[in-house]
């Protein structure tokens, strides 16, 4: 899926702001952290969402995940990519106060973040859960077989108390996958997220893409400037959680 | 003596299928021996080796005694632990170049660099333990374990193969139902390839590998089992297939999918063991041992590669983190791929056939220097 996706994407981006440069400043302001249209026009399935909003009620979600959740590179759970979501979700939908929790802890591994389900999850009664998992799996090298079968569990128990749930996969540098194998792991969250009709958001995937057209550097990176490339890649999956997360909203 | 070639060629096959399968994102994965079952070249390898060890230390033992037979399984054994040792060096080495470029914003937190590069002192003794296996050094610590306990099974088969199966059979059983696991560094982790689990189907092999004058009771099991394993092979390729074609387009329904995944490889799960059993039944069917295909021009680098497996495994490591690391740095496009493949299969066969070379000429008998 990923390899067929990456042959097309190259040239598809290509064309596509080759297109808006020649429409010329008539168009809205250039993306920043622009990415192949394919990337982010899934449609993914959040019903209870979806019904919340309707009915303008008041809605929570939780963001659940490791260091790169909480903004630890960035310096601040304000610059975290949950609060970025939340800043725009309140703009999206103006008629229903959107609450995103923020329940990132670093170095956490798949099993460590289920045992925090009841309390950092459940308790807080949330419609949608963002899990953003696997890279300390992967460094740790965990069995990718629990691995899988941890995140299942999971995703089954957020399915039973109807919470939405969006699966966030790994972050992309090119010096970490010398070293770090992502790709059991990446395969396996993908293929949870497909078994239980999960969404999966592809960070993976887009921080890479940023990586090879250089929009982003995330290696080489001079210590002064470490904070704000965080806090800019992290307002930018924000940004494209936000836009994916409008798609399922009819 | 006629070689089995089957056990030299199947294996070469296995070696290079766990190269193609060490690096990450490569086409060829669809192809290599994951595509056509739920087993895996690693089975492959194990069973083999488990075979043709029963085969060799077998007549070690019959002919000079369990001493000298035990001592020669764990010469071999340490053979094996210095070829770990010699990839560990290589890992530390791949892991120190890219150190520098750890001090990457978006991991440090995750990750503390790794933490074996932290505390390397400790990392060091613990892969001299066998206790760290970081990835690609998982295989040789279990082929270690296994020749170290190795002797008893031998033992064991020279009475009475049940001897050595029951005790086997039985520690694998609790692995399945118990999930009995062999803790590894750092904590919390367990070795990939749990030897508990592993240890059966080595044993496997080495009971069907011993019983060389069994030959006829072999011919019966072959025969009455062609049919259950030609339907299991089948069902699992077409089952695999699915989920294969499922994870390129979404359309193409995967059979069985949420039933049976995620197969556990670490604890080889039941499923891996009866579809490589099936795929044992079909190749001793349908394969001769001394197929023409097989002693062909064309096989021979593959058959070569078998011959010298340890050699070649470790080269195959190297490669892989070889191919891995530039098709990283400078491209991992459909080019870059198919070169690093090329280069890397091209190099394991000439290497098997420089060592099978330096072999046959080391055993030449030298003439007598005139004086």
């Amino acid at each position: 899926m990923t390899f067929w996706r990456r042959f097309l994407g190259g040239p598809i981006a290509v064309a596509g702001l080759a297109v808006s440069a020649a429409l010329g400043p008539g168009l809205a302001r250039a993306d920043d952290c622009a990415t192949p249209p394919e990337l982010t026009d899934a449609e993914p399935s959040l019903p209870h969402l979806a019904e919340r909003l309707k009915a303008h009620q008041p809605v929570t979600i939780v963001a659940i995940g490791g260091a790169s959740t909480i903004g630890q590179a960035a310096g601040s759970p304000d610059l975290s990519y949950p609060h970025r979501l939340e800043q725009s979700l309140a703009k999206d939908f103006p008629g229903s106060p959107v609450t995103v929790v923020n329940k990132g802890v670093a170095r956490q591994s798949a099993k460590q973040m289920l045992e925090r389900f009841p309390t950092d999850v459940f308790a807080e009664d949330p419609v949608l859960v963002a899990w953003e998992v696997g890279i300390t799996d992967a460094v740790r090298d965990t069995d990718i077989d629990d691995f899988a079968a941890t995140l299942q569990t999971g995703v089954e128990e957020l399915k039973n108390r109807a919470i939405d749930t969006i699966l966030v996969d790994m972050q992309f540098s090119r010096s970490s996958t010398t070293v770090i194998n992502f790709e059991g792991y990446l395969k396996a969250l993908h293929r949870v997220g497909d078994l239980a009709d999960a969404y999966v958001f592809p960070r993976f995937d887009m921080m890479r893409y940023w990586s090879e057209q250089k929009v982003f550097n995330f290696d080489d990176v001079a210590a002064e400037d470490r904070a704000r490339l965080a806090a800019r890649v992290y307002e930018c999956l924000g940004l494209k959680m936000a836009k994916v997360i409008r798609r399922a909203i009819p | 003596m006629s070689r089995d070639l089957r056990l030299d060629f199947f294996r070469g096959v296995a070696l290079i299928c766990i190269f193609i399968d060490h690096i990450p994102e490569n086409y060829l994965n669809y192809f290599t021996l994951s595509a056509i079952g739920f087993s895996d070249a690693a089975e492959v390898f194990i069973f083999i080796s488990g075979f043709t060890a029963a085969l060799v230390y077998g007549r070690a033992l019959a002919a000079r005694g369990a001493l000298i037979a035990t001592l020669q399984v764990w010469r071999r054994a340490w053979q094996l632990y210095v070829a770990h040792i010699f990839l560990f060096v290589i890992f530390i080495a791949e892991v120190s170049y890219t150190v520098r470029a750890f001090n990457n914003p978006m991991y440090n937190e995750e990750m503390g660099v790794g933490d074996f590069l932290e505390r390397p002192h400790i990392a060091v003794v613990q892969a001299m333990l066998l206790q760290f296996q970081p990835t690609y050094l998982d295989i040789l610590p279990l082929y270690i374990v296994l020749l170290l306990i190795f002797p008893a099974v031998l033992l064991g088969l020279r009475r009475n193969p049940l001897m050595a199966l029951i005790p086997s059979a039985l520690i694998y059983l609790a692995v399945q139902i118990f999930s009995v696991d062999l803790p590894a560094y750092p904590s919390g982790s367990v070795w990939t390839f749990n030897p508990l689990a592993w240890q059966f189907l080595f044993v496997l092999g080495a009971v069907l590998g011993h019983a060389e004058t069994g030959a006829r009771d072999r011919e019966r099991v072959v025969q009455a089992a062609f049919w259950p394993a030609l339907i299991i092979a089948g069902a699992a390729l077409a089952i695999r297939l699915s989920w294969t074609f499922h994870g390129i387009w979404e359309a193409v329904p995967a059979i069985f999918l949420r039933e049976l995944w995620p197969v556990s490889k670490g604890n080889l799960s039941p499923l891996r063991m009866v579809s490589f059993f099936a795929l044992v039944m079909l190749v001793a069917r349908w394969v001769s041992p001394q197929a023409r295909f097989m002693r062909a021009v064309a096989s021979r680098p593959v058959v070569l590669c078998g011959r010298h497996s340890l050699e070649i495994f470790c080269l195959s490591i190297l490669l892989s983190a070889l191919g891995h690391f530039l098709m990283s740095e400078i491209s991992s496009g459909f080019a870059m791929q198919a070169a690093v493949n090329l280069v890397g299969v091209a190099t394991m066969c000439l290497t098997a056939g420089l060592l099978d070379w330096y072999r046959a000429v080391q055993r030449m008998p030298v003439a007598p220097t005139a004086s």
